[in-house]
């Protein structure tokens, strides 16, 4: 299992971030996830691999300035 | 260390009013030129049309200067103003203080917002602004003494020249035991020797038992100061309760304070850890989208960013509470204790250093090619300690070394020194050549625009090469996003009132992120709403960063995230709490919209203000070199041939180039038109005689100007 913010979701073996937020509802808002303490950015989410028991935080629209 | 004697020159005497649903109804006004001290009533037309803050600065400002007005001149304005809202406790980021004056580098309206204590404890003290015109001799300080009601013009030698040592003499000077009743406002040698000097206001560091500073820094506003021969302006104020603005509703403002400073508590340590890490979480962030600017913004990546992110400053802050106001739950001015610098007076001795926050670190760092830690925070103290710009420091060096690795300036024009990016022992020379007025560190110190002069008419500089790479708009760098991508973000640039500095709008996410707006009406919409709520803050003595960088959990599920409603509400409730005059959110932007374009009808009455003056070099659109193209050659030809519809098919990369600054520089032009439009100006971009009586800023002066640049009904 990991955890999204207060919520649950199934683990799966080769779950990349971009494929965690696929499952997620308004997934396009997020620009931004910190995994496991981690930020990553949406160009890096393929590549960046999703481990079991992982905690991800979903960070609002980048505001700058 | 030095002791100080103090010589009075005036001393004036009054009876503090009690603030009055956050105003003061009074301004103070100091000539220097004739020692002398006035007090000037707030109309209640003067606040329902500028409301406070930025605008009661544009208002006095305005009332101060003539077309002819030079930065240099005695009859230039300072103003310095907080706002109805600032210096109310546990409401997060009410302490800020907005500046005004002539600038040096854009010669029109200048403005810039700071932290610090300086503003509230000069409303407290009895002024919503204070206007300083005329010139001193020097080694004068303006002591604001709000406890003993008085305003004392005071000579005082023995002071340090640097800023860093003045706040803390001077808080000590005047503080009689209690530190954190004060506040000072000053300035150092690089205000003196460049055209791109800040201004520092202190706060005092309970806990760390030290007087702590942010900067004013753009525009050269430190640089006014300190050619007005005045050292520093000193407020002292006592303790700070939600009872010492006097809100209309104070049960209305203890309810909505609570509900944001609690949500700031809750979420801030989910979202971007601003308590923690301030704005250092954008560097591997913009880094990542291809947004940091690296090496004079041909880049917006480079694989050492992460040498100069979060993950090295959370180690290299001190922790502990870092609000710049009291209360404030987003506390997000860190600072590094016990660095010792490498260079400089200050060499070998430890000192505190505040920040350095995202600009700072891209301007001074990656801008620069400079991707070390240490470099960029000691390029951070001394630009503060010498009162110069980081931003146009870090964007102004930047240029230096394009044009030194490009050949147009080489070691026979900077007294010998390598330039090239990376340089980071000589890019600290510079800054402290800046401060003695001495070498090559005194031109670049006169800001890119006069550089980009000299390097012509003294050194044979390819002008058109320059007039592209140079990143200045109006007179003033650029702060530190690139802007290639987002033509939204070119406009918040370009047409920003004073220049490109980002506080009007920061659409880059929204626009090339997102793709939230992909027609030229959805942009200009956006480029009304968000120079305008963002003007907002600065009218009411606030900062923004609580607005939107800190989200509700349930803000995407609202019909515009990117506003964030739900904060805007509380901003309008708050207005209403303290002032008793209850608005919606509707009402801000209508607030805004009248100072910001009574601002652009001053920069019109300055000489500027038109649609020729909202210009930006062709680096902010698109590759200047076929090096930028040919880094990202896949992104242009897709774009050349899927957005342009062009046949590129055996065209060489100039050719390609070319195609596409074509179309950019077109689509910018189309981007203005949309964005007057939609302000209600006319193709030149200015405000037509509707929009000014719809504001209620149709006073006989503004219709005259108008009329004077044939605009009228």
């Amino acid at each position: 299992m990991i955890r999204v913010g207060d919520k649950r979701f199934p683990w799966h073996e080769g779950m990349t971030v971009s494929i965690l937020l696929e499952g997620l509802r308004d997934s396009d808002s997020y620009a931004v996830v910190r995994l496991n303490g981690r930020i990553v950015s949406r160009p890096n989410f393929a590549a960046t691999p999703v481990p079991d028991e992982s905690e991800v935080i979903l960070i609002p629209m980048v505001a700058g300035g | 260390m030095n002791t100080l004697k103090t010589k009075e020159i005036t001393t004036y005497k009054y009876e503090r009013p009690a603030i009055d649903r956050g105003y003061a109804n009074q301004t103070l006004c100091v000539d220097l030129s004739q020692s002398s001290i006035a007090i000037k009533p707030v109309s209640e037309e003067m606040k329902r049309v500028f409301v406070g803050g930025k605008g009661f600065d544009l208002w006095l400002l305005w009332n101060a200067v003539n077309p002819q007005t030079r930065w240099d001149d005695p009859e230039n304005a300072i103003c310095i103003a907080s706002g109805p809202m600032g210096g109310t406790p546990s409401y997060p980021g009410s302490g800020k203080s907005i500046v005004s004056t002539i600038s040096p580098t854009t010669g029109s309206v200048m403005d810039s917002n700071v932290g610090g204590y300086f503003g509230p404890y000069l409303k407290f003290s009895g002024f919503d602004a204070l206007e300083v015109t005329g010139k001193s001799g020097g080694n004068t300080v303006l002591l604001i003494d709000g406890v003993d009601q008085m305003v004392q013009l005071l000579e005082i030698s023995g002071l340090p020249e640097d800023s860093y040592s003045m706040s803390s003499r001077l808080t000590d000077h005047f503080s009689a035991g209690k530190n954190q009743t004060i506040s000072v406002v000053s300035t150092g040698p690089g205000a003196e020797h460049t055209l791109i000097g800040c201004l520092n206001f202190t706060w005092y560091d309970v806990k760390r038992k030290r007087a702590r500073y942010k900067q004013a820094g753009r525009g050269g506003i430190g640089t006014v100061f300190f050619h007005k021969g005045i050292r520093a302006i000193v407020a002292r104020w006592d303790s700070v309760t939600m009872d010492t603005n006097n809100p209309a509703d104070k049960g209305a403002l203890t309810t909505v304070a609570k509900a944001y400073s609690k949500e700031i508590r809750d979420l801030d340590p989910k979202q971007n850890e601003m308590a923690k890490l301030g704005t250092t979480h954008l560097v591997p962030i913009m880094n990542d989208f291809d947004l940091l600017p690296t090496h004079n913004f041909r880049f917006g990546r480079h694989p050492g960013a992460n040498n100069i992110g979060r993950d090295v400053f959370q180690h290299l802050f001190d922790p502990g509470y870092d609000g710049c106001w009291k209360g404030c739950t987003v506390a997000c001015s860190h600072g590094v204790k016990d660095f010792v610098p490498m260079t400089g007076p200050y060499k070998g001795r430890k000192v505190f250093v505040d920040g350095p926050e995202y600009e700072t670190i891209a301007g001074c760092g990656s801008n620069i090619g400079v991707f070390d830690p240490y470099t960029i925070v000691e390029m951070n103290f001394y630009c503060d300690t010498y009162g110069l710009d980081t931003i146009s420091v870090g964007t102004g060096i930047a240029f230096v070394m394009e044009c030194f690795e490009m050949g147009l300036i080489t070691t026979s024009h900077t007294g010998g020194m390598e330039l090239s990016f990376g340089n980071r022992l000589n890019a600290l020379e510079l800054v402290h050549q800046m401060a003695s007025g001495k070498g090559f560190g005194a031109v670049v110190g006169q800001g890119i625009r006069r550089m980009k002069d000299i390097f012509e008419k003294e050194y044979g500089a390819d002008a058109a090469l320059m007039k592209d790479i140079g990143m200045e708009s109006k007179g003033l760098e650029f702060s530190e996003y690139m802007t290639k991508e987002s033509l939204a973000q070119q406009g918040g640039y370009g047409i920003a009132l004073k220049g490109p500095q980002h506080d009007e709008a920061w659409l880059i996410f929204l626009d090339m992120v997102h793709n939230y707006m992909p027609t030229f009406e959805q942009k200009a919409e956006a480029l009304h709403w968000f120079p305008m709520f963002r003007t907002w803050f600065g009218l009411c003595g606030l900062c923004k960063l609580p607005w939107n960088d800190i989200v509700p959990e349930d803000n995407k599920e609202t019909p515009e995230p990117a506003k964030v409603m739900k904060h805007v509400q509380w901003y309008a409730d708050y207005f209403s709490a303290v002032t008793g005059r209850k608005v919606l959110p509707d009402d801000l932007i209508k607030m805004s919209e009248a100072v910001y374009n009574f601002q652009r009808i001053f920069n019109l009455k300055m000489g500027y203000g038109k649609r020729e003056h909202d210009t930006l070099p062709y680096r902010a659109m698109g590759p200047v070199t076929a090096l930028e193209y040919e880094s990202r050659r896949e992104r242009y030809d897709k774009q050349l041939v899927e957005k342009q519809g062009a046949d590129i098919t055996g065209k060489d990369t100039l050719e390609k180039m070319a195609i596409l600054r074509r179309f950019r520089e077109k689509q910018y032009e189309e981007l203005k038109d949309a964005v007057y439009e939609r302000r209600g100006w006319d193709k030149d971009g200015i405000p037509s005689v509707e929009t000014v009586k719809r504001l209620g800023i149709d006073f006989p002066e503004v219709l005259d100007l108008l009329k004077a640049n044939g605009v009228s009904s």
